[in-house]
């Protein structure tokens, strides 16, 4: 019960980077591998301004959401775009973006070592509270909140809204897209800036609960990589029931197990997905 | 009216279209002819905007220059395209197709009234609009597919090989089909390997080559040319 509990509470936190992430990848089709630092940079934002101000990381979510947008959106209008416009191929495109985003991430580390070197240490709702016989952190239960009620804000405009069903045309097919009068490039420079602003938020909320430093963003970049590639990219639903059995395995390993097995058990789930299901848990075989 | 004026397409160092002329009136439609490789699609996808190749030459909607444009100021502009293989969103429901269609400036504008004429046009898709259009047949993605289309509200509306992988009768009503549409003033632009039943409703006729026009003439006309019998009407035996 422990387990489920906690494990389902991580996942949930999770489950919204993921999001961050498949809304980078299955709609703008830019596999980031600096999301982790955009991550570590939203937890790099709630510590210095709870530690400076005493700012609850809650409303610093506020203040991360739209800089991170921002910034994300001129990122893929410097960096991004030239490549976008330059491929000719998905693969081409796969190619260069992981080598830029990879070093971009560089760029991030060293920005944050300079700000601050060392872990963002700092205690916020840190009191026990007891769910069906389970006690838990306060802030863990707060960022799963958080991070529900973000992802289903999310669905509800990716599912209920025209601007949101035409980012979903966009990821089933850019030319189809095109085609029906939605400009590609606007809709995805849009859609890399909503991923990276949920992923910012996302590190903002976990670093309530996991103590971060500048160079964990790639262990995160690879916990949402595994996430998207297991739940199948482009669908939230798989995203979100793979975050949680993330979630899960990663605390009953470190529960029954040890602490340091959990990114074993991630890769073991992921190798085994990657080589009995390419296509993803739900996801349907490329045709 | 749609003109296309010394439109030449390459891939490369290959010339897919060599100087191709052609127009397309309010309320005709216009049937290009031509074997496998001729440039058919190359030149609807030339003129819609998404063709990769390398295009020179003039593309113009009732005045309005579309070659430099993209494709979705395509679509604003008037010039909604079926795609060989239809190209309508596979995971998303038939209703999400139709309101997509109407996503342009253009299109939203009538949308009611776009959807109205697409339902009565299909009452099938009315019936399905909650289905996921990827597990409906083939020829109810192609109504997906041509009422995703109309509801552009397009002054064109350019279709390539719509009766690809249909049945006899479903590719009747196909045709049947474009005639009404016809009928509602719109402009269309037919790429088909079915030339007797295209031609069977088309107005005018042009056959394509290697990338050139090699002729132009009234759709009844190009029926009864033995040339264009042997090319593509499987020969004069077959002609009655």
């Amino acid at each position: 019960m422990d387990i489920l509990i906690s494990g389902l509470l991580l996942g949930g936190t999770y489950a919204l980077i993921a999001m961050g992430l498949n809304l980078q990848y299955g709609v703008a089709r830019i596999m980031n591998l600096a999301n982790g630092e955009m991550l570590v940079l939203g937890g790099l934002a709630a510590f210095w301004l709870f530690v400076a101000d005493g700012l609850s990381p809650i409303a610093t979510v506020f203040l991360v959401a739209p800089l991170a947008f921002a910034g994300n959106w001129l990122i893929y209008r410097l960096l991004i775009r030239p490549l976008v416009r330059r491929a000719k191929t998905q693969g081409q495109l796969d190619v260069d973006s992981i080598l830029s985003t990879f070093g971009m991430s560089f760029i991030f580390v060293g920005l944050m070592v300079t700000i601050h070197g060392e872990y963002f240490t700092y205690s916020y709702l840190a009191d026990p509270f007891s769910i069906l016989g389970t006690t838990v952190a306060v802030n863990r239960l707060v960022a799963f909140i958080a991070a529900v009620a973000i992802g289903a804000a999310i669905c509800f405009w990716l599912y209920r809204t025209q601007s949101g069903t035409a980012v979903r045309a966009v990821s089933v097919s850019t030319e189809a897209a095109g085609l029906v009068g939605i400009n590609v490039e606007r809709v995805s420079a849009f859609a890399f800036a909503i991923g990276g602003a949920v992923t910012a938020v996302g590190g903002t909320l976990i670093s309530t609960f996991i103590t971060l430093d500048a160079s964990m963003g790639v262990i995160f970049t690879m916990k949402a990589l595994i996430i998207v590639i297991m739940g199948g990219v482009g669908d939230i639903r798989g995203a979100i029931i793979a975050a949680l059995l993330l979630g899960l395995v990663e605390t009953a390993v470190a529960t029954i197990i040890d602490p340091g097995l959990t990114l074993v058990a991630a890769y073991v789930i992921f190798l085994s997905v990657l080589l009995f299901r390419p296509q993803g848990l739900f996801g349907r075989r490329a045709s | 009216m749609l003109g296309v004026t010394g439109l030449s397409v390459s891939y490369g160092l290959h010339r897919a279209l060599d100087d191709v002329s052609l127009a397309v009136a309010p309320g005709e439609i216009v049937v290009i002819l031509g074997a496998n490789g001729a440039g058919k699609s190359t030149l609807l996808r030339a003129i819609a905007g998404i063709c990769e190749g390398q295009a020179t030459g003039s593309v113009s909607l009732g005045g309005t220059d579309l070659l430099a444009r993209t494709s979705d100021r395509i679509v604003e502009a008037g010039v909604a395209f079926v795609p060989e293989g239809r190209g309508i969103f596979g995971d998303l429901t038939v209703w999400e197709n139709l309101t997509l269609g109407a996503y342009s400036e253009r299109g939203r504008a009538r949308r009611a009234e776009n959807l109205a004429r697409v339902f009565d046009l299909f009452p099938k898709l009315a019936e399905r609009k909650r289905q996921t259009a990827r597990t409906m047949s083939g020829g109810e993605q192609q109504m997906v597919a041509i009422g995703r289309a109309m509801m552009a509200n397009p002054d064109i509306l350019m279709l390539d090989e719509p009766s690809l992988g249909l049945s006899p009768l479903l590719c009747k009503e196909l045709f049947q089909t474009l005639s009404h549409i016809r009928g509602t003033g719109m402009g269309v632009l037919l790429v088909e390997q079915n030339a007797r039943q295209s031609l069977a409703i088309a107005d005018r006729g042009y056959l394509l080559e290697n990338g050139e026009i090699t002729g132009e003439a009234e759709a009844e006309a190009m029926l009864n040319d033995p040339a264009v019998q042997a090319a593509y009407l499987g020969g004069a035996a077959a002609a009655t």
